[in-house]
This record gives structure tokens, sequence and C-alpha cells, in this order.
């Protein structure tokens, strides 16, 4: 058998394949260092953090504008909480639902399941024109809200049935049989212990929707969410100041990462002082 | 004292459970015996409200509880895999029905911890309150399982395969203390297992579930000596059934003819049961006169102990089961392949009128 | 036994069993209602909308409610919009091949390879970590990295082997084709790895023990059972590719023009008539596209 030649050119692919999931965005991250007479690209002229302060409007007044994302962040922020929120609950519920075997599951799954695989420019196009024709502003908090809903709430959806599928439903009879109601079971028994799930479930939907745009631009209305307002600046020139922004925005993904890691740590540990350890006993 | 009157529950077109009579009188073990499929899961589950039945009433203590929904049954529920709460420490996991129940919830922490303290003595857990439930081990996680169920004072307390997740040593030590601690609290377990010697040896009680409905319901001495149809013998595991036809005074079966117990009218299908330690074993030319006898090859032995288990197996196939105790010994020595004569006195046997 | 057989005769209309299942069947319907609705109402009812407003009428700045095939025709009869069709689906095919070609060894490698869980792990989340950062930032880390002056350029200038930059690198059809193979074969080595993964190792050893080569493993064992995850991947990326403007719009100097793209640009110019026919024509391409695939899927199930 001749693998001993392809394990180690299969790995040397992979590392390069690494290199090119993550080639760009390292180059994007040196030339993000660019001083202020350089343009998006080599050579750098002199290391700085120029583009960075510019980014944050702390250096005087240059022929390149400032990228307007301080106020468009805070909506996208808004706008990614609202939805997560949202999505995570109806998620949740959704997945609860299919726990019970009912007629018209298969349909009702797939009309879920649409919503993420629906193209963005689609749905944005007929909200557009449905908002059009009924009359209503389109609005972040509005009609593109809704849309991110669509987007994020399949993968909460498929997200929860998963977790459920795993979860043996004998702890909540248990919960039933001492006397305590379905409302206080879902509580203090099934939530707790499907809090890791709803979680990734959260994290999901709040980074889909933090970074959606597709399905945002034409049902956005005239205050722009982040992603559109970066999309903004790709038909004219670019600058330094968007790589500056690129990993500004990336160290931010990452943080939501490591937050997500260290609380599904948190709450494993405390589960692993009570389902773990056995040695210790 | 718990009713169970025409309980029918079906799954698609088949019914699991088929117009069940059953009562539990109070202050009572009761074990219900009968094979995994037999649908003694689903009967707990239906009284304890999980599942409702498709016909028939349950009534405890004069109050209808089907219908009810599980929590407001006041019905313990303890489980083959625990179902202890993952997230939640021993104590915790004993405090939650008290604390969070509907009615009657104890918001006094001194009470709480009391009761709680007190559950956990008599289970024999005393000081593991603030372990989590994955410190300990398959006997303890039992034993926090029925003191969760036992603090909240349940008026019945059902117990689904208690005691099959555990090794065979602790098997019989848990068997003592459930007893024991049941005579403690006065309340009637209903404990469902599929083993016969776990049924006969916890039961004041037992009863065995087959076909869907009780084949019969006794105190477990007379159950055993006394079973009284085909399905309850075949339970015990300690019966060998003949099936045939009456003729001529004895009954016609395939193995051969066969003494009766008691006069029956010619042509009626009738099953005779004949205890595994009362048939004897005689060489093929050694049959007392006048005996009726049947012939079966000997398979194999099974040395047991204080018994011995052999098995036969009879001309038609049918598999026959001998039980010799060693303080008794009444067989011959046994060759592997050899064929025998098998015999026992009618007075030994039980007669029951009905085909197989 | 009497009164069992009339109490199972009433049973069947209200007993507590059928109760309990309307009640756990309503209350089911309760907790699945919000989700509908809202698919129904921000889903369904847009794009339906989309094929409505495919046949109004088209002026200058609006549209009217007076049905018409005029946009239709229009599209059509125009070589640009058909043209687009035919990029759009030349730029899918190569995508989701050069995505499978790409992803395929990594997953392999990750998935039949790497024999320790944690360094599989590692890996397989050093390939979904992208997905987490921004779509946008992704797709303009291509420009520094193929402009005449970006770091391709610059290192093969370096190394001598060219000595006047090439510019087919930005600005083309080919920056647009690198960006999305990027960006989407993470959906494409996600699955199938999963797949791979999940082969009973066993199965393996007992095809090696038999004197199987690599190849006959990987024709008769690997490959056959990794395809549901090929056809998920394929699945993914082809929705989103097709439904794809931004990565051309922002690498190919408006050279390549994609369905998205018209839409885009119709709507910028309130064609919105027009951008409907667009969406429309999109739409089907799509379902033809994942009806195909899951009657692929199926099909391997049934043999």
């Amino acid at each position: 058998m001749n693998t001993g030649i392809l394990k180690p050119t299969l790995a040397i692919y992979a590392a390069i394949f690494l290199l090119f999931l993550y080639g760009p965005l390292i180059i994007l991250a040196i030339l993000s260092f660019q001083s202020q007479g350089g343009g998006p690209q080599f050579p750098i002229q002199e290391w700085s953090t120029y583009w960075y302060r510019h980014l944050f409007g702390v250096t005087e007044t240059s022929r390149v504008s400032q990228l307007p994302v301080g106020d468009a962040l805070v909506r996208s922020l808004i706008l990614a909480f609202m939805t997560t929120v949202v999505s995570t609950v109806l998620g949740t519920m959704s997945a609860e639902a299919f726990r019970t075997r009912f007629k018209g599951s298969g349909p009702v799954f797939y009309l879920i399941i649409l919503g993420m695989m629906v193209p963005g420019v689609l749905v944005g196009l007929g909200m557009a024109l449905l908002s059009n024709f009924a009359g209503i502003d389109r609005a972040w908090w509005g009609t593109a809200f809704v849309l991110h809903v669509v987007y994020t709430y399949p993968f909460a959806f498929l997200v929860m049935l998963a977790i459920f599928n795993r979860f043996d439903r004998s702890v909540e009879e248990a919960s039933l049989s001492l006397g305590v109601s379905p409302a206080q079971t879902f509580r203090r028994v099934t939530f707790p212990i499907l809090f890791p799930g709803v979680l990734s479930a959260m994290l999901f939907s709040f980074t889909l929707s933090y970074d959606e745009f597709s399905r945002t631009l034409f049902t956005v209305g005239r205050e722009l969410t982040l992603p559109l307002a970066i999309y903004g600046t790709f038909s004219v020139e670019i600058y330094p100041n968007i790589f500056a922004f690129g990993v500004l925005t990336t160290l931010f993904s990452f943080t939501l990462l490591v937050v997500y890691g260290l609380l599904m740590k948190r709450f494993t540990s405390r589960r692993a002082r009570f389902s773990g350890q056995e040695e210790a006993a | 004292m718990l009713k169970l009157n025409g309980i029918t529950r079906r799954y698609g077109g088949t019914a699991a459970l088929d117009g069940l009579d059953f009562t539990v009188p109070d202050d009572t073990y009761v074990s219900l015996l009968g094979a995994s499929g037999s649908g003694k899961t689903t009967l707990l589950r239906l009284i304890a409200g999980f599942e409702e039945p498709d016909a028939g009433e349950i009534v405890l203590g004069g109050e209808r509880l089907d219908g009810k929904p599980p929590h407001r049954r006041d019905i313990g529920f303890v489980f083959q895999n625990f179902a202890l709460f993952p997230h939640l420490s021993v104590q915790e996991n004993v405090a939650f029905g008290l604390k969070h129940r509907e009615t009657g919830a104890i918001a006094s922490g001194s009470e709480l911890t009391d009761r709680v303290a007190a559950a956990l003595d008599l289970v024999g857990l005393t000081g593991f309150g603030h372990r989590g439930v994955g410190e300990i081990s398959g006997g303890q996680k039992q034993r926090v399982a029925l003191a969760r169920t036992l603090v909240t004072e349940p008026r019945l307390v059902l117990l689904d395969e208690p005691l099959g997740a555990l090794d065979a040593n602790l098997r019989a030590r848990m068997c003592d203390e459930l007893r024991a601690i049941r005579e403690r609290l006065k309340v009637s377990f209903l404990h469902v297992t599929g083993s016969e010697t776990e049924a006969l040896t916890m039961g004041d009680m037992v009863a065995v579930l087959a076909q869907g409905r009780i084949a019969q319901a006794a105190e477990s001495t007379m159950l055993f000596h006394q079973p009284q149809n085909p399905a309850a013998a075949r339970h015990l595991n300690a019966w060998n059934l003949l099936a045939g036809t009456v003729t001529g005074g004895a009954l016609q079966t395939p193995v051969g003819r066969l003494p009766l117990p008691r006069p029956l009218a010619d042509g009626t299908p009738a099953q005779l049961a004949v205890r595994f330690d009362q048939i004897d074993v005689a060489e093929p030319g050694a049959v007392p006169p006048g005996q009726d006898h049947f012939t079966a090859r000997y398979l194999t032995g099974e040395f047991n102990g204080p018994t011995t288990l052999s098995f036969f197996r009879a001309d038609d196939g049918e598999l026959i089961q001998v039980v010799d105790h060693m303080s008794n010994p009444r067989l011959p020595d046994l060759e592997e392949g050899k064929t025998y004569a098998l015999h026992f006195s009618p007075e030994a046997a039980l007669l029951y009128e009905g085909a197989a | 036994m009497t009164s069992v057989t009339t109490d199972m005769a009433v049973a069947t209309k209200d007993s507590p069993a059928v109760k309990r299942e309307g009640r756990d069947r309503r209350r089911a319907f309760m907790l699945l209602a919000p989700g509908v609705v809202w698919m129904i109402l921000f889903m369904v009812l847009p794009m339906l909308m989309v094929i409505y407003v495919s046949f109004w009428t088209q002026t200058t700045f609006a549209v009217e409610p007076t049905l018409t095939t005029a946009s239709w025709e229009r599209f059509m009869s125009s070589t640009t919009y058909i043209s687009a069709i035919g990029t759009t689906l030349r730029i899918w095919v190569i995508v989701l091949l050069a995505t499978l070609v790409v992803g395929y060894p990594v997953a392999l490698f990750i998935g039949l390879f790497v024999k320790n869980r944690t360094v599989q792990t590692a890996l397989l989340v050093a390939c979904v970590i992208p997905f987490w950062t921004s779509f946008l930032i992704r797709v303009i880390a291509w420009r520094p990295m193929l402009g005449t002056e970006g770091a391709i350029n610059l290192i093969l200038m370096k190394l001598g082997i060219i000595d006047q930059p090439l510019t087919f690198l930005l600005f083309s059809e080919f920056s647009v084709l690198v960006g999305m193979t990027q960006i989407y074969c993470v959906f494409m080595v996600g699955p199938i790895t999963f797949m791979i993964a999940r082969i009973d190792e066993s199965m393996i050893e007992a095809a090696r023990d038999l004197g199987a080569s690599f190849w006959t493993i990987f024709r008769r064992i690997v490959l056959p059972l990794s395809m549901p995850g090929v056809i998920v991947g394929a699945i993914f990326v082809s929705v989103m590719v097709l439904g794809e403007f931004a990565t051309a719009a922002s690498l190919s100097g408006r050279k390549v023009n994609l369905l998205g793209n018209i839409i885009v640009s119709q709507v910028g110019s309130l064609k919105w008539a027009f951008a409907a026919v667009a969406g429309v024509v999109l739409t089907v391409i799509i379902t033809a596209v994942i009806t195909l695939a899951l009657r692929v899927v199926d099909l391997r199930k049934e043999m």
C-alpha cells in the first residue's frame, strides 16, 4: 500500500490549503500597518498605526474620508442582538415542537430550512417590493431585521434539533413525577441542560446577522448597517483604512468565539464537577 | 389503593395493554413480572401519566387519575437509568421536588435542608449531599433517585426495573434495602422487572403481565406453587408446559401419554405444568411399572451451586428442564446425547384446560 | 368483561390518550406557528411578490401593477441578460468543481489520515474559522493579493519567474473564481470531512488486510461513503454561488456580470420589474439545481 508518500503529500497540500485560506487575511493584516503616504499594496513605506487612528478619527483631516462605520456598528450590533434573541427563541420553539410527531412535519421542516438556502438578493428584492407595495418604509430594524431572522432561524433550529435529539427525556419526566409543573420543568431542568446548545445557536445567529449584507442591501432603508457601509466603499478606490477595519472586525469575531468558548468551558466544567471526577470520589 | 380497570393502550394497530384489570393494595410491595415488550413499562408510564390509556380507568384512593397531568398525580417514579438531573448536586437533586413542585413547595431553607438530610439518611447516603451526580457510583445514583422520589412523599412509588443497571452484588443488597425502606414508609411500591427471581424476592405480591393483561396476581409463594394459568407458569421459569388432548383418561401429547391429576372428558385440549424439580429421570428400562413417561435426549447440564439444571430435548423438539437439589439428589449420572425416560407423579402436575 | 368492551368502543372518541395526543399536537402547533407564520410572511410572500412584480409595467422610475410580459420579452431578447445567465452558470460550474477539487484532498487528509482526535478537530476548526469572519473583508483581502502591485506579483517577480506583473490576476473572471473558491470551499471541506471521519476504521483495516491497495480502498469505500457529504457541500456551494453578486462586484472590475449583479444594478436604477424578472430566472435555476442534487442523493439511497 502506497500511503507512504500519500500522507505527507496530503499533509503538505493541507498546509498549502490553509495558506490559501489565511494568506489574504495575513497580507491584509500586514498592509493595515501601512503609513499615511502608502497605498493599499506593497511595499510598506513605513510601519505605522496611522490607518487605525484614521479609522477612529483621531488623525488630522486627510484627503481620505473616514469610513462611515461608527453609527453603522451600533446598528449592526443592535440588529444582531435582536436577531439572535428572536431566532433562538423561534428555533428552540420549533425544535421543541418537532419532538412531537405530527402530520406535515416534512414540508414544515423544508419551509424552515429554505430560509438559509434561498439567496439573499432574492428575498431582499422580494421584501423591498413587498414593502413598496404595502407602503411600509424600509428600515434596518424592520424590513432588514425580519429577513435576518428568516436567515438565522433555520440555523438556530437545526442546532437545537440536534441538541434535542441527544437529550434524554426521562429527566423531564422525573421532574414532572416530583410534582413540578411543565413550565418549571422547562425552566429548571430542560433549559439548563440544553444551555450549551442554546449558546451555539445564539453564536450562529449573532455572527450570521452581524455579517449579513445581501438580504440587507435592498431592505435597509436610509441608515446602513456595518457590512453595507463597507460594501459602499467597494465601488470607490480602497485605502488601507478598510484593511485596518478588517483586522478589527476579525478580532471582534474572534473575541466573540473566545467568549463563547469560555462560556462553554465554564458551563461544562461546572457540569464536570458534577458528572466527572470519578477518581476523586 | 390503586385500581386499574380495563386499561387498554394501543400503538398503531397493536395493543400493548388490552383491557387490563389490576389492584395495588395499600402498604404493599408489588412486583410486576413481564417479558421484555410485554407492556410493563407502558403500564407504569400510564399510571405515572407520561402516557394516557386508550380505554379504561386508573383510580387511586377513589380519585380518577387518567386525564390528569403527571405532575398532579402525586406518584413517584424511579427510572431504570436513574434520570438524575446532571446539572445539580446530590442535595439539589433530592431537594428539587420539594422546592419546585406546584403545590406545597417548601420555601423555608432549614426545613428543606432537614428533609433532604433525612431522605439521604434513609437511603444511606449521609454526607454525600455535596457530591455531583457524576461523582457517585451506580448504586449511589440509584439511592439518590430513590431519595429524590421518597422525599416528596408520593402516594405510590413506581420503580421501572430499578436494579437493571446495577451489578449482581449490588442488586442483592439493594433488594433488601428497597424492602426495608418501603416497610418504614408504609407506601406501596410497584416494582417492574423481567426477572422472576427478583419479582419473587421483592414482592409481597407478584403480578404476571402477559398478552396485555395480568395473567395472575398473588402472594409470591402462592404464585410460585400454584400458577393459575399457563401464562403465569411460563413466566416463573420453573414449570415445564406440555400441551395435548385428553384421550382415555390421560393426556395425549406429542411426546407421549402423560398422567392427569384429575379426570377430564375425552377430546378436551389441555396443558400440563410440571415443576422443574418434580420430574424424575430414569434409565429407559428402569421406569417404575404403571408410570406414564416420555423419552427425551439429555442435552447439557448447568451447575448453579446448590442446584443443577438439566436440559432435555423431547422427541417433538420440546425443551424440558429438570432441577436437582444437591442435598437431595434424584437423578442418575447423565450422559450427553443419551436418551432417558422422564416421569412425574400426577399429583405434582397442574392441569390447565384449553389449547396452548 | 362487557363493561370493558363498551369502554373500548367509546374510547376512540375521547379517551385520555386521544385527549393527550390532541393536547400534544395543539402544543406542537402553537410552538411551530410563530416560526411558520414568520417564514410565510417574510420569505414565501416576498418570493411570490418577485414573481408578481415581474409581470408589472415598468415606467422610467416606477412600476405599476398593470400586468404585462414586456419585461420578460425585453429580458429574453437582450444579449446582455442572456449572457448573464451563461456567466452565472459558467462561474457556478467552475467554482463548484474548484471547491470540490481543492477541498476534497483536504477533507480526505483530515478525515482519514489524521488519527488524533484533537488534531483532527483543530484542523477542522482552522478550516471553518474564516466562516466566522466578515465575508466582505475576506473578499476585499484578495485585492492586495492579486493586484498588479499585489503580493503574488511581488513574489513572482522577486523569484524571477516573471518580469512584468501579471495583469489578469485582478479585475478579471480569474480573481472572481479564486475569491469564490477560497470563500466557499469551507462548505465543501466541512461536510465531506464529516462523512469521511465517520467511516468505520475497521472496515478500512479489513480491506487493507485483504490486500486492497489504497486506490481500491478509496474507490470502493471512501469515495462512495463520502458522496452524501459531497452532495450536501455541493448544495451549499451552489446556492451561495448562484446568488452571489458581491465578489463579482468587488473583484471583477465590472467585467463579470452575474444574475445577482443584474438584480442589484436594476434595483439601483429603480427598474424593479426588470430586477424581478432576473430574480425569477435565478429562482428557477436554483430550484432546478437543488432538485437535481436531491434526486442524486435519493438515487444513491435507492441503490
